[in-house]
């Protein structure tokens, strides 16, 4: 084995050794916790913010510092007679690069003034955005871990009944989303319903042919206006935040043809206190609007025959309705 | 005469590149052909051997461009109907600056654009290490060669009232670390680890900086660092120094230690070997392959791992004379005379035809 080869093992060999130690210090307690915690959060403390902000500041002071261009030429030489010629050329040319300068440094002015608009723009998005953010948001982890919890709601087996006489005159396509368990679609198939879902999760496509797997905004972005006899808005209503259940009512008025019937299937507020506890109700970022603000908003859309059924437990309401 | 020129965006004396550029036109002047040299900023040392970027022949036969950053430079080199030859110093990635310096994150981001578009236009490429190349190689370069930076490993005499400044302050454990304060060095990192060996080795450890400053928030933000971990007698920022300077800290330290995020091949590791420091180093981009089996190759840089890594080179006579002999030995692989030889031979079959 040659020296190169050798050293290179025991090299090795010392490594494994010193992070096995490490290793074995650490996790005894004989390095104290709260300086190696600390040894790895000083320099995360005092990192700028990603969003860049600063570095496009800095970035355009620079250019603005940059857009000055100096008709001085330096004259220093390494010999007192090259600096006398050098300063002579100068005096003599200074008419010229000034003419020249001068319009170099108004073009770099000019430059600068929209970035510092950018700049503004750029800003003023930044904190409209984090306002949004703070307003509808809680850190992306915990609102995945808060909603597992809602994923176990269903919605009363009662209401297959209600439904099927619901859509019982309607011919055309009826949409059910956002579809979480499939019962209720099975219950109003078997009635005759030409009904399909739209789920977020693949788990319910291979239960049953007429499920859709795709994320419900994305589906009704996709179908033509006025292309559904009729629709049940389910799943959002219990998680989505306000926004969200506005936005998806508004995409389903706007897909639904004139005189279509309509449900919407909202846990009762209280309920969804009860069932998720203190902590994942004060941190999600929506809660279930209640069934008379569903009717509330039906009205405003003129729908006709707003009715409010309340499952036999409390837990859950039926808004159902006809468009005009 | 045929002419075998090189473009270069920025061009110093005290600069890796700039002293590759430098040292590369005297092996393609040996070999007999017409070199010069082409840049936009030119350092004011080097006005009388160098030539503004508009001066480039458009008869050259040959024109290398050193692309280690995003310039328009690049792009007469890419229009130049000459043979191209790309010399590639690799170019820091833009997650790494973009929080610390806007200006930069632009050029690198350039560079890195230009660097994928020149695939096609190409027609050879010289990358310092194998990390390098394998970044070319992804990209679709199809003539790629790894040959390490041109740099001078000559003994200079170490500043004489220098190193008598240093041994004076010497206490504990003296380590160094030689490259420009910027984030991708990761002087953060190294602050922690000797605050680790400080505290958990009971070592009265100075750490010291030999470098330019980088971009000025992060120098901000080290030096936060240093204050908030009580450590402001225990760090030197030296700046940069001269040759005869940085001898006298390579001579001073008891270890150099590298802990940088991104590095395209590293001199200051190859330079410490050959003054027999010890060297510990992070294993990651082209750290590794230059480090080789010249030192301590660190898979993790926790703080504790490091402080730890540190203390057994300071505690373990043998260890230390063993990574001073095996320093030694690598460092002669990277002599300027052998890099010279493998460029001579490359350009010599490569410019055979011109």
């Amino acid at each position: 084995m040659s020296d190169s080869q050798s050293d290179a093992s025991y090299f090795k060999e010392v490594v494994a050794e010193i992070e096995a130690e490490a290793q074995r210090r650490s996790s005894s307690g004989d390095y104290p916790r709260a300086l190696l915690r600390s040894l790895d959060e000083e320099f995360r403390r005092w990192v700028p913010d990603a969003s860049l902000e600063n570095g496009v500041e800095e970035t355009i002071r620079a250019i603005e510092a940059a857009a000055y261009v100096d008709p001085a030429v330096p004259v220093s030489s390494r010999t007192p007679v090259g600096r006398c010629v050098k300063w002579v050329v100068r005096r003599l040319t200074y008419f010229y690069h000034r003419h020249v300068t001068q319009q170099i440094t108004a073009l770099g002015i000019h430059i600068t003034r929209p970035l510092r608009l950018l700049d503004a723009s750029l800003k003023s998005v930044h904190r409209r955005l984090a306002a949004l953010e703070d307003r509808f948001d809680v850190d992306a982890a915990a609102r995945s871990e808060l909603a597992a919890g809602i994923s176990t709601f269903s919605s009363p087996e009662e209401f297959g009944e209600i439904l099927s006489e619901h859509f019982s005159k309607v011919s055309g396509r009826v949409l059910i989303g956002d579809l979480h368990e499939v019962q209720l679609l099975r219950t109003l198939r078997d009635a005759g319903v030409n009904i399909y879902g739209v789920a977020s999760t693949d788990a319910l496509v291979e239960e049953v042919v007429d499920v859709r797997q795709e994320n419900l905004f994305d589906h009704l972005g996709d179908l033509q206006n006025e292309s559904l006899d009729g629709f049940v808005l389910s799943g959002i209503p219990d998680r989505g935040s306000v926004n969200e259940q506005l936005r998806a009512f508004r995409l389903l008025l706007l897909k639904s043809k004139p005189g279509a019937a309509v449900a919407v299937i909202v846990v009762h507020p209280e309920t969804w206190a009860a069932r998720l506890g203190p902590v994942a109700a004060d941190l999600l970022h929506g809660r279930p609007m209640h069934a008379e603000t569903w009717s509330y908003l039906l009205a405003r859309e003129d729908a006709s025959q707003v009715t409010v059924i309340e499952a036999s437990d409390s837990s859950y309401c039926l808004v159902t309705a006809n468009l005009p | 005469m045929t002419g075998v020129h090189q473009l270069v965006p920025t061009i110093s004396p005290r600069d890796a590149v700039g002293n590759h550029t430098l040292a590369l036109r005297g092996v393609i002047r040996d070999l007999g052909f017409d070199s010069e040299i082409f840049s936009m900023f030119r350092h004011p040392d080097l006005m009388s051997e160098t030539h503004y970027v508009d001066r480039l022949p458009e008869d050259a036969d040959a024109v290398i461009y050193q692309l280690s950053i995003g310039s328009p430079v690049a792009e007469r080199w890419a229009r130049h109907p000459a043979l191209k030859i790309a010399n590639y110093h690799n170019i820091t990635p833009i997650s790494l600056v973009g929080k610390w310096d806007g200006l930069l994150a632009a050029e690198v981001q350039l560079g890195r654009d230009q660097m994928a578009r020149y695939a096609k236009v190409c027609d050879h490429a010289i990358c310092d290490s194998d990390f390098n190349k394998s970044e070319l190689d992804e990209l679709g370069y199809t003539s790629t060669e790894t040959i390490p930076v041109l740099f001078d490993l000559t003994q200079a005499n170490p500043d004489p009232s220098a190193l008598t400044k240093l041994k004076n302050n010497q206490r504990g454990t003296q380590i160094l670390f030689v490259g420009r304060v910027a984030p991708n060095k990761a002087h953060h990192d190294l602050i922690a680890a000797v605050r680790a060996l400080r505290e958990l080795h009971n070592d009265d450890a100075h750490l010291h900086f030999v470098g330019t400053d980088g971009p000025p928030g992060y120098r901000k933000v080290v030096e936060t660092i240093v204050t908030h971990a009580g450590m402001r007698d225990h760090v030197t920022f030296h700046g940069s120094v001269s040759q005869e300077g940085l001898v006298a800290h390579y001579l001073n330290a008891d270890v150099f230690c590298c802990l940088s995020d991104h590095e395209g091949f590293c001199v200051p590791v190859i330079e410490a070997m050959h003054h027999g420091l010890p060297v510990v180093a992070f294993d990651c981009t082209a750290v590794g392959e230059t480090v080789g089996d010249g030192g301590l190759l660190l898979t993790d840089k926790s703080p504790s791992i490091v402080a730890s890594a540190l203390h057994r080179v300071a505690s373990d006579p043998v260890l230390t004379q063993r990574l001073r002999d095996a320093g030694r030995r690598r460092s002669n692989l990277f002599d300027r005379k052998v890099t010279q030889e493998r460029f001579r031979q490359y350009f010599s079959t490569l410019l055979e035809s011109l």
